[in-house]
């Protein structure tokens, strides 16, 4: 019996956690890690910024407000009017764009979709390389490409920021090791995004690394704006669960107690 | 020694006195609980059934709540989800302990159906009580598949387009009969409507119903326990089992226990990982739904992908193999059993059509038909359980290793069903649906073979004192 | 524990206990109890607060802003504040002075009974910084219909035949002077509340006061 219980126990396990690799999109894609810290509200903030300025003008996020988010993000209101919003909102408005969704189709070919919970349909790596592969590919109409997500029609919204990439190939698995070691003594010649290797051509306003972090404060706000719950549940539940231990002691207790009349 | 606390109470209490007279309050109390008689041996296995009933409550309180917020309406739904998860104080706690719960019912009845298993609380007397426990597993998978429409993702529309349309399978009326289910042409507004209704009114008050009558079947013929042996076997002089102890408080109390296990997993689950990696909320459900677009990998629930596995391992190949071993196992009948000629001839006759009707029809019938069978089965359980002794503990050798090959195959199957098919995978998934069907279809043969363990006449119990 | 059991029955009931164990007994009763009682309240709070007004709810009922500078003097306007009609009248020196000739037929004259801020609990029923302008909500205490504005000052069918101005309810006759105090005898015994307000420029915030008094 006690077999047949570990055997399912670990059959169990086993199961969830090739699952959940899969669920999570363990696929071959190659994708850069982000490291995102929840509790660092500076690194959000700017994310929002960057969100507001680059993203909002054509993506909406219609089911989020502005002032939950000024909320959850220490913004200051009178901050989150001058620099966030537009003039004709309220503070407890939702999220959505300006650009008017047939308008958006007819230059993009596809709405843009609403990007409150990209990241949780996407993953945070996901997203973290999407925004730093985009090139230079004057065959496609918007004369923008994207290496992890070939011929998207949105253009490189940020390319004054990074400036403009040009795709050398893509790099193969084998020779990851040897670019990772190149990359890492602070080679300047090419950048190495997912499984792309690009040159930089024309510089934009920030340098790779300084857009590499931007980038990152830009996922860590998405991050935050799929689920705002996130920054106060964990806590929540560190309380309520060390107050169940506790209960479940007194409950042992208890069991204890009465079971002393049973022989 | 008999138990006159109540009676006590009844006379110190004028309230209970004047309540009893009208409404059996006590009685009710002293029936169900306080004089309701268990064995005394429960373990670990049984915390499931109080458990399933907790999770019951917290999905109808939960989901009272949500559907102060929620919008049956397609054009709604969605983000009437996504406001019950921002503007709604609160709402994010109460959408994640529904989604959490659907979870945890099903684990919690997963392990209670197993409990059954091997410690034969299916087996004579308890028939009815396994056959209700089956017809609820039934009715929570339909109130978990309605369910998951509702949230109006893009997997909510696509799991419900591809469950819906197995019903094209059925002869004649299948077609019209996928629209009526539907409402429409495709999964609409109008789907989505009649799901809610199902969801939040009708079923819920099947599986209270069913509920009850399970309690009902259990208190009527007693809780079985982990020695498999009848507590009213042995009795002291009061005409008492001398192994039984009431419910109440005994056992409330441990169960007490077992439920402050089950919330720290279950918050667990809540606060830290409510999405659980993509299975308990999957990943392309935070899209709204798009007729237009299918997503990548069609995935069900976890709960269904051993049933959805079965679904999709049935090809031309599953059906060849049942073919040929059908005809091999209406010949060992007739070789093997001692019945007449002519019921043996009629094994190989029976055979031969079995496995001509296998040949000469389709794979997509056959994956719902066998899907259907795979859950039927479980109401066959008590009959084709032909052991003398009820629990794995007296058990014969033949049994234990079914019993493991058939967990093996069950937990290979629901992992295959959470992930795309490829070829090998296929495969695998045909030898496990032959598992988990053989084990079924063997049962009357394994469980009467090998030597069974002497039973004791009183319950076993590990010295915790 | 008393080991005097007569049969080998599985159970020792309770009353051939020590009163050491029932005392243990009840003491780790109640802790557990009082323990699982407090997880309970715990509990329900969050189904309870999910009853509240949500953000959207929030949002809609969020403070409205007007332009008082454009009403004209003995001019009432009508602002929506939550659903409600917010009246904003700016009271002539007549009106404001037929205020104190009626007071001898008010129900509530001080307000004591009624709702307002601290800083419009007074005779005009206004900011003191700008006493001719009321802003109320149009809501009759009685059953919460609206009522009609008699403006003007002298006989009026409804008002009596020296009115000096005031609100009358269609539904049930309450009537009201220019200030929202109620009459006597009539079937509303409040004056009409008065909603958070405050100023900012020309503009008049209804349903904010940044917790002035």
């Amino acid at each position: 019996m006690k077999k047949i219980t570990t055997l399912i126990v670990a059959f169990a396990a086993s199961a969830i956690v090739s699952s959940s690799t899969f669920a999570a999109g363990g696929s071959d894609v190659a994708l850069d890690k982000v490291y995102m810290n929840m509790s660092d509200k500076a690194s959000l903030q700017n994310g929002a910024k960057l969100f507001v300025n680059y993203c909002l003008s054509c993506h909406s996020a219609e089911y989020a407000r502005y002032n939950r988010v000024a909320e959850d993000l220490e913004i200051p209101l009178h901050r989150l009017k001058e620099n966030l919003m537009f003039t004709t909102e309220k503070e407890g408005d939702l999220m959505k764009t300006t650009m008017p969704a047939e308008d958006a189709k007819e230059w993009f070919g596809v709405t843009p979709p609403d990007l409150t919970l990209v990241a949780r349909v996407r993953k945070p790596d996901w997203i973290y390389t999407y925004l730093r592969a985009f090139y230079r590919d004057d065959s496609s109409p918007s004369g923008w490409n994207n290496s992890l997500f070939e011929n998207v029609a949105m253009p490189h919204a940020m390319y004054e920021l990074q400036g403009v990439q040009k795709l050398m190939g893509k790099v193969d698995k084998s020779e990851q090791g040897a670019l990772d070691a190149h990359a890492a003594q602070g080679s300047d010649d090419y950048t190495i995004v997912g499984d792309a290797k690009f040159e930089l051509v024309h510089p934009g306003k920030m340098t790779p690394a300084e857009f590499d972090t931007a980038m990152a404060d830009l996922t860590s706000f998405l991050t935050y704006l799929g689920e705002p719950a996130q920054l106060k549940r964990k806590t929540i539940g560190v309380y309520s669960i060390a107050f169940v231990i506790l209960l479940m002691m007194l409950c042992y207790l208890l069991k204890k107690e009465y079971w002393r009349d049973v022989h | 020694m008999a138990i006159h606390r109540h009676d006590n109470h009844k006379s110190a209490n004028g309230f209970m006195e004047w309540m009893d007279a009208r409404m059996p309050v006590t009685k009710v109390w002293n029936e169900h609980l306080a004089e309701y008689i268990a064995p005394k041996n429960f373990n670990f296995w049984y915390y499931f059934g109080s458990l399933a009933i907790l999770v019951l409550v917290i999905q109808l309180v939960t989901g009272i709540f949500l559907t102060m917020h929620y919008k049956p309406d397609a054009a709604l739904a969605f983000a009437s989800v996504e406001y019950i998860m921002r503007d709604v104080p609160y709402g994010w706690l109460v959408r994640y302990m529904h989604s959490t719960g659907a979870s945890a019912f099903f684990v919690v009845v997963y392990l209670h159906m197993f409990r059954g298993v091997i410690y034969g609380s299916h087996r004579e007397p308890r028939e009815m009580v396994w056959l209700i426990g089956c017809v609820i597993f039934v009715a929570l998978m339909a109130e978990a598949f309605m369910g998951y429409l509702l949230p109006w993702g893009n997997m909510s529309y696509w799991g419900a387009q591809v469950i819906i349309s197995l019903f094209d399978v059925i002869p004649f009326v299948g077609p019209a009969l996928t629209e009526w289910i539907r409402g429409d042409f495709v999964i609409s507004d109008a789907t989505l409507n009649r799901f809610f209704a199902f969801h939040v009114i009708l079923l819920p008050l099947i599986l209270v119903a069913l509920v009850f009558l399970h309690l009902v079947a259990l208190h009527h013929v007693g809780s079985n326990n982990p020695d498999g042996i009848d507590i009213y076997d042995e009795l002291d002089e009061d005409g008492k089992p001398k192994d039984g102890i009431p419910f109440h408080p005994y056992y409330t109390v441990k169960d007490l226990v077992g439920v402050c296990g089950f919330l720290i997993l279950y918050m667990g689950v809540i606060f830290f990982f409510p999405d659980f990696g993509g299975i308990f909320l999957e990943k392309d459900n935070f899209a709204p739904a798009n007729p237009l677009q299918t997503p990548p990998d069609i995935v069900p629930l976890w709960y269904f992908t051993p049933f959805y596995s079965i679904l999709r391992a049935s090809t031309t190949t599953l059906l060849t193999f049942f073919a040929y071993s059908s005809v091999v196992i209406g010949i060992a009948a007739a070789l093997f059993t001692k019945f007449k000629a002519p019921i043996r001839i009629g094994f190989v006759a029976a055979g031969v059509i079995a496995a001509i009707v296998f040949l000469n029809s389709s794979g997509k019938a056959w994956g719902v038909i066998l899907m259907a069978a795979a859950i039927v089965c479980f109401f066959l359980l008590p009959w084709l359980d032909r052991s003398p002794v009820k629990s794995i503990r007296y058990r014969s050798l033949p049994f234990k290793i079914a019993l493991a090959i058939f967990i093996l195959a069950f937990f290979i199957l629901g992992y295959l069903g959470m992930n795309a098919p490829t070829p090998i995978k296929t495969l695998l998934a045909q030898v496990c649906t032959c598992i988990y069907f053989a084990f079924f279809v063997l049962m009357p043969w394994f469980t009467s073979i090998g030597k069974t363990k002497p039973l004791p006449t009183r319950v076993t119990m590990k010295e915790e004192h | 524990m008393a080991e005097n059991h007569v049969s080998d029955a599985s159970v020792q009931i309770a009353d051939e206990k020590s009163v050491e164990d029932i005392k243990r007994r009840r003491f780790i009763t109640g802790l557990t109890a009082g323990f699982g009682a407090v997880g309970g309240a715990v509990a329900v709070t969050p189904f309870v607060l999910s009853m509240s007004p949500s953000e959207r709810a929030k949002n809609a009922g969020a403070p409205v802003q007007y332009d008082y500078s454009k009403i004209q003097n003995g001019q009432m306007v009508k602002v929506e504040w939550r659903g409600k009609p917010v009246v904003l009248l700016k009271r002539t020196p007549e009106m404001m002075e037929g205020l104190n000739i009626i007071s001898d037929e008010l129900a509530d004259v001080g307000s004591e009974a009624s709702i307002q801020p601290d800083y419009a609990k007074n005779d005009t029923r206004s900011d003191p910084a700008k006493p001719d302008l009321l802003v109320m909500e149009g809501v009759c205490t009685h059953l919460g219909c609206s009522p009609v504005e008699k403006l003007a000052i002298g006989p009026d069918p409804q008002m009596g035949d020296d009115s000096q101005g005031g609100f009358f309810c269609p539904c049930h006759g309450s009537k009201f002077d220019l200030a929202g105090r109620v009459y006597k005898n009539v079937p509303a015994t409040t004056n009409m509340p008065v909603p958070p307000f405050k100023f900012v420029d020309n503009l008049i915030v209804i349903g904010e006061d940044d917790g002035r008094a």
